[in-house]
């Protein structure tokens, strides 16, 4: 199960593949990492259909910003499960994300345990 | 001798028809009645010849001589001086000719002739001295009402003068009023002003502080986030260990992850402190996300008294804390927003908590700790007051406490941050926050909210 996360701190990628460390290496989860909205359009375009099923993003961004970047991914690849991950966790985002269609909004410092649960009952349904 | 009579009812006739508007003093105006009562008794005694006829003719000369003598010896009639004298020729004309007719009627049959020539002329000099009078009254009249006009005018000018100073003194104490009130207003806008630039100075400290804690959050979310995953990485690490076989150099990694780790934890502890600074700075610049609804205050209270009181047994250094509940169990639902509002609970009994331990420190355990919370419905206002008997707020930092980043406690426990942001959550209420407090007695904060809230 290919999962997307986008986000302008390169970090984040050390971060997410040190914690799901144990899904990649037993082949449950690949993760790919785009450090803008741009990037991260390239990316899913790269194959088609994509195989990504979710995609993770950071909301403030410079570029595309991370509400930009949910409506391109529904009007362009409607099938894609998009969260939004932000550390402004106020209710203008939340409730802009929710209605461009976002599954889920989780706020930083992430919990990872939500997060694990989230993409768990993702993979049980493929 | 009627004639003589005549002369005097016309004489107080006339005279009390001149008394003029303000009168005579009343004994004149008695004497005047008696004189003519007396004359008319005269005239009526004479037509009737009704003797001794020599004592009513006396009687006659000696009324007519009193009218003349009574009027140049009153100070009042004064004026009618030449009043007095018009008779004086035909009263004596008409006394000689009595006198002379009674003690020898001879000689007067020769002389008859020139007593009435003496009548005549007599009769001229009372007309013309009456004409004279006449001229001399009016004269007089005019300059009466002249003057009474004129006093006139002076009573209204002084009237006038008095009312003026009346209202002046009215106008002059209503301006001074004015600007009182105009003093007052510039006060309370200087004062407004000041604490405008105040507000605005703490709005853009806030607008910073805001930004700073952003720009912080995200690096110090690696932090934490890459220390706890290191102390995972460790424990695996540790799991592993048992496999490989027992050396020297296994016993020194051990030991060296063993501290590794230890630093881990350390890290993830400050920076969990530091992530809890922030995050009061972010919601103190930002305010709490929840809404205003209609919520049951007591339960609330409830809620977060236990809550506070348990979190703090969880933490370091708990203490004995007698928590009393005095709730108006008649309280409507009043428009909160919880979550913010249960921030000020916690935050109150929070502070009480550290200072009674303080109190606790110092004083050993003869002292027991106890908080009071209360509620009461004031009509349009809810009451709510959170009292503990700690060691009270000193005089000189009451005005401090609310501050940001304004702290008593040690070390690194406050941010300075909890009471200010209290503040800001009652002052969206719409509601005030008093302090009262005793040293070693007591500290009372006391909220204020509305119970609607525009």
């Amino acid at each position: 199960m290919k999962i997307l996360f986008v986000d302008d701190e390169h970090d984040v990628e050390a971060l997410f593949r040190q914690k799901f460390r144990k899904e990649i290496k037993s082949g449950v989860l690949e993760l790919a990492f785009a450090f803008s909205g741009k990037g991260a359009l390239e990316l899913l375009a790269a194959e088609n259909p994509p195989k990504f099923v979710y995609v993770f993003s950071d909301i403030n961004m410079p570029g595309m910003s991370g509400l930009d970047l949910l409506n391109q991914i529904k009007a362009r690849f409607p099938e894609i499960q998009v969260s939004m991950i932000s550390a402004y966790g106020d209710h203008e985002n939340y409730d802009r994300a929710m209605n461009s269609g976002a599954k889920g909004f989780f706020t930083k410092p992430v919990d990872f345990e939500r997060l694990k649960l989230e993409i768990a009952s993702l993979a049980d349904k493929n | 001798m009627i004639l003589i009579n005549l002369i005097s009812l016309f004489l107080l006739y006339y005279l009390k028809k001149s008394a003029g508007p303000q009168g005579f003093p009343t004994h004149l105006n008695r004497y005047f009645k008696y004189g003519m009562i007396a004359a008319a008794t005269l005239i009526v005694l004479g037509i009737l010849h009704v003797p001794p006829a020599i004592l009513f003719q006396l009687a006659s000369f000696a009324l007519v001589g009193a009218i003349i003598y009574f009027i140049l010896h009153t100070p009042e009639l004064e004026y009618q001086r030449t009043l007095a004298i018009t008779p004086l020729p035909i009263v004596g004309v008409q006394l000689l000719d009595y006198l002379v007719r009674t003690l020898s009627p001879g000689f007067h049959d020769v002389i008859e002739n020139y007593f009435d020539a003496a009548g005549v002329f007599a009769l001229i000099w009372a007309v013309t001295m009456w004409l004279n009078h006449r001229k001399q009254m009016k004269e007089v009249e005019i300059e009466r009402i002249i003057s009474k006009e004129q006093e006139r005018q002076l009573r209204s000018t002084a009237e006038q003068k008095s009312q003026l100073e009346i209202l002046v003194a009215e106008r002059t104490s209503e301006i001074l009023s004015q600007k009182e009130e105009l003093q007052h207003a510039l006060d309370h806008l200087r004062s407004t002003q000041e604490q405008l630039i105040q507000q605005e100075k703490l709005a853009s400290l806030g607008q910073l502080t805001a930004g700073i804690a952003h720009e912080i959050k995200n690096p110090l979310n690696f932090v934490n986030n890459f220390s706890e995953l290191s102390v995972d990485f460790l424990d695996e690490i540790s799991e592993e260990m048992p496999r490989i076989p027992d050396s020297p150099e296994k016993e020194n990694i051990l030991d060296l992850l063993e501290n590794v780790k230890s630093n881990l934890v350390k890290i993830r502890h400050h920076g969990s402190r530091a992530d809890g600074i922030v995050r009061s700075m972010l919601m103190h610049s930002r305010g709490g996300t929840g809404t205003m609804e209609p919520s049951d205050l007591n339960a609330l209270i409830r809620e977060y008294a236990n809550l506070a009181f348990h979190g703090m047994r969880a933490n370091p250094n708990p203490i004995n804390v007698d928590i009393q509940l005095d709730l108006d169990e008649t309280l409507p639902k009043i428009k909160l927003n919880s979550e913010d509002f249960s921030r000020v609970i916690l935050n109150l009994l929070k502070n009480a908590f550290d200072a009674m331990r303080d109190k606790i420190e110092a004083q050993g355990s003869e002292y027991k700790a106890k908080v009071i919370i209360r509620t009461k419905d004031l009509g349009n206002r809810v009451l709510v007051e959170v009292e503990d008997n700690g060691p009270g707020v000193p005089d000189e930092i009451k005005d401090k406490l609310l501050m940001p980043f304004f702290t008593t406690k040690k070390g690194t426990e406050g941010t300075g941050l909890g009471l200010s942001i209290t503040h800001d959550i009652i002052k969206s209420h719409e509601g005030s926050l008093e302090i009262q407090s005793e040293a070693d007695t007591f500290t009372l904060f006391k909220i204020l909210l509305p119970k609607t809230i525009s």
